[in-house]
């Protein structure tokens, strides 16, 4: 260690220069990691929303794994009673959506989203309530609220909130989720019918929903009910928790092919610059190579003190990167906090997984001048000038 | 007790078309506490036959034998184990690490021998100690005189208490003052420590300091007589 540490401090600015330039890529690869594992965990934070039942749209609508229910187009609500008459089908709800506030930059807009409580059944099979109960059948003027949202609006469960001019009785309040049903409002369809109709004036029908949420009887195998109700019901399409979770994964694929393409760059880069230093340390120092044989270093011996001046390079630029990118990633954050956005979210893998990649590139890219170093004939080295 | 023999040692080197023999069928032997100088002008095999008594290289044909061990069959970590073990070296240019204070250079081929710290810290301030230099044992070898340096590098060589000690113009770079010193500094130290001391020179003032000169001309013995 004390060799390694020496060595790499007798060419301060070429040292200096080798571990920036791994920096920068780990600098990189910190950050975007941080923004993917806020992608993922908001992701996840809807998987719960999605993943055990059911979704019905219009059949016009696009491609959106329900995220943003119906996609601007509408049902009539009697398709929940016809899904509701597929065998297998426990019960149907209908919902609709208003915004309480618009998305700013980044942040998840603030939304209203009004469902009909079905018995026996919780539209939030995942997620847990920090207090209160979840919206039940014949509920009215009664409100759950996402962990964000109920923190914004300083609410707490039994006391009333008033949301676009309307008020409502707080039954309960979510656990944080991390994901984007932590700015949302469940409140009774009817309720949030109301709104939407006083604020959609020229939509005359009394019976709209914009996605409907089919929950299976226990035992009943949900993949082959979604096919079922879309044969059996026209004008709908069904997005099965299956499918849901492949639009999910593909979204996340996407996310990481492009931390991948990061790190390849940083791999690139790092890697030749880690090899042309550590080809350049063994070319000077071979006089040294050849004493220390000479007094009875092995080939492992040598090759492991010029791998581990790599490791350590590696490991240098790896937390100084690391600890950048944390920093960057701490203060963006802060930025963007007063307007209750989070667009970075630090795991261990955030933290962990670029200092052990760079490490493991540095080594990777030291072996082989590690092992010139340590294959050179002593008497050769020796005659060096 | 011989502590090297050689039979019929020979180092060929082609170069292109011509073939060089640096040692050619050298028979010798170097008993316990010799203090001997291998005398020879350049290109006469001097060097070379350093290198293969020293294990540094392997002979194209013949045998070398440190303190009793055949060393023609072993593999490079046992030629290495060797070199630890057995043999300590002085090069021309002391050959003292940039990074490294007087006493951890002393200390290096302990490490190698993997001797614990504490050991190998009071066994190199002793070594410094028999050169002189205990007061110079926290300098950097670009703080320290060419003669200090050279007396650094002999404490490195004999820390591991070597059966052999070879040295390769181990004066070549000193002053004729300092020549002399370090010259005195090896007898001292092969008569109170009856250590075996062979000195590859081609100064006539060196090789009459020792007991035993051997010259070399065109890879062969020339000469072997006491001085």
């Amino acid at each position: 260690m004390t060799f390694i540490l020496r060595n790499m401090w007798r060419r301060k600015a070429r040292t200096f220069l080798t571990i920036f330039g791994i920096v920068v890529g780990i600098f990189a690869l910190t950050v975007l990691g941080g923004m993917t594992a806020r992608m993922n965990q908001q992701i996840n934070g809807m998987k719960g929303f999605i993943t055990d039942k059911i979704t019905v749209q219009p059949a016009t609508a696009g491609s959106h794994m329900g995220m943003d229910i119906g996609g601007g187009k509408f049902l009539e609500l009697s398709k929940k009673a016809e899904i509701e008459k597929v065998p297998g089908v426990k019960g149907a709800s209908g919902m609709i959506m208003v915004q309480l506030k618009a998305a700013e930059g980044m942040s998840q807009p603030q939304l209203m989203i009004g469902y009909q409580p079905v018995a026996g059944a919780s539209m939030f099979n995942n997620a847990k309530l920090s207090s209160g109960r979840e919206l039940k059948p014949g509920d009215a003027g009664k409100v759950l609220l996402g962990s964000t949202l109920a923190t914004d609006l300083g609410a707490k469960v039994g006391q009333p909130v008033t949301l676009l001019g309307k008020q409502f009785e707080v039954v309960g309040i979510m656990d944080t989720t991390l994901g984007v049903t932590d700015s949302w409002a469940f409140v009774p369809y009817q309720d949030t019918l109301g709104i939407f109709l006083a604020q959609n004036p020229y939509f005359k029908a009394e019976g709209l929903t914009q996605q409907i949420t089919v929950f299976p009887k226990p035992g009943v195998n949900i993949e082959t009910l979604s096919s079922k109700i879309q044969s059996s019901v026209a004008g709908i399409k069904t997005t099965s928790p299956k499918q849901a979770e492949k639009m999910i994964s593909n979204i996340t694929t996407i996310f990481s092919a492009i931390i991948l393409g990061i790190a390849f760059i940083a791999l690139f880069v790092g890697g030749l610059s880690v090899i042309n230093t550590m080809i350049m340390s063994v070319s000077e120092r071979r006089r040294e190579i050849g004493l220390k044989k000479a007094i009875g270093a092995t080939t492992g011996t040598i090759l492991r003190e010029y791998l581990g001046e790599a490791l350590m390079i590696g490991l240098v630029a790896g937390a100084c990167g690391m600890l950048l990118g944390l920093l960057a990633i701490a203060g963006l954050n802060r930025a963007t906090h007063a307007s209750n956005v989070v667009i970075f979210t630090v795991t261990a893998t955030v933290i962990i997984g670029p200092v052990i990649f760079a490490t493991i590139l540095a080594g990777l890219a030291g072996l082989f001048p590690a092992l010139r170093a340590a294959r050179l004939n002593p008497v050769d080295a020796l005659k060096e000038e | 007790m011989s502590i090297v023999t050689t039979s019929g040692l020979t180092k060929v080197y082609t170069v292109g078309e011509t073939t060089i023999n640096a040692v050619d069928g050298l028979d010798l032997a170097i008993e316990k506490g010799e203090f001997l100088s291998i005398m020879g002008p350049s290109g006469s095999g001097k060097t070379t036959l350093l290198h293969l008594l020293g294990c540094l290289d392997v002979p194209t044909s013949g045998t070398v034998s440190i303190d009793g061990k055949e060393t023609g069959e072993l593999k490079p970590t046992a030629l290495a184990a060797i070199r630890r073990e057995k043999i300590g070296f002085i090069f021309q240019e002391f050959n003292l690490l940039p990074v490294l204070s007087a006493v951890e250079n002393v200390e290096l081929p302990l490490r190698y021998q993997k001797v614990k710290p504490a050991e190998r810290r009071r066994r190199a301030l002793e070594a410094l100690a028999k050169v002189g230099l205990s007061e110079r044992a926290n300098n950097k070898p670009g703080q320290l005189s060419g003669g200090e340096a050279q007396r650094v590098a002999i404490a490195r060589a004999l820390v591991t208490e070597p059966a052999l000690v070879l040295a390769d113009e181990p004066t070549g770079e000193l002053d004729t003052t300092n020549t002399i010193r370090i010259m005195d500094l090896l007898r001292e130290l092969n008569e109170q420590l009856d250590l075996t001391v062979a000195i590859v020179t081609h100064d006539p003032m060196v090789a009459e300091r020792t007991r035993r000169v051997i010259s070399i001309r065109d890879g062969k013995i020339e000469s072997d007589k006491a001085a």
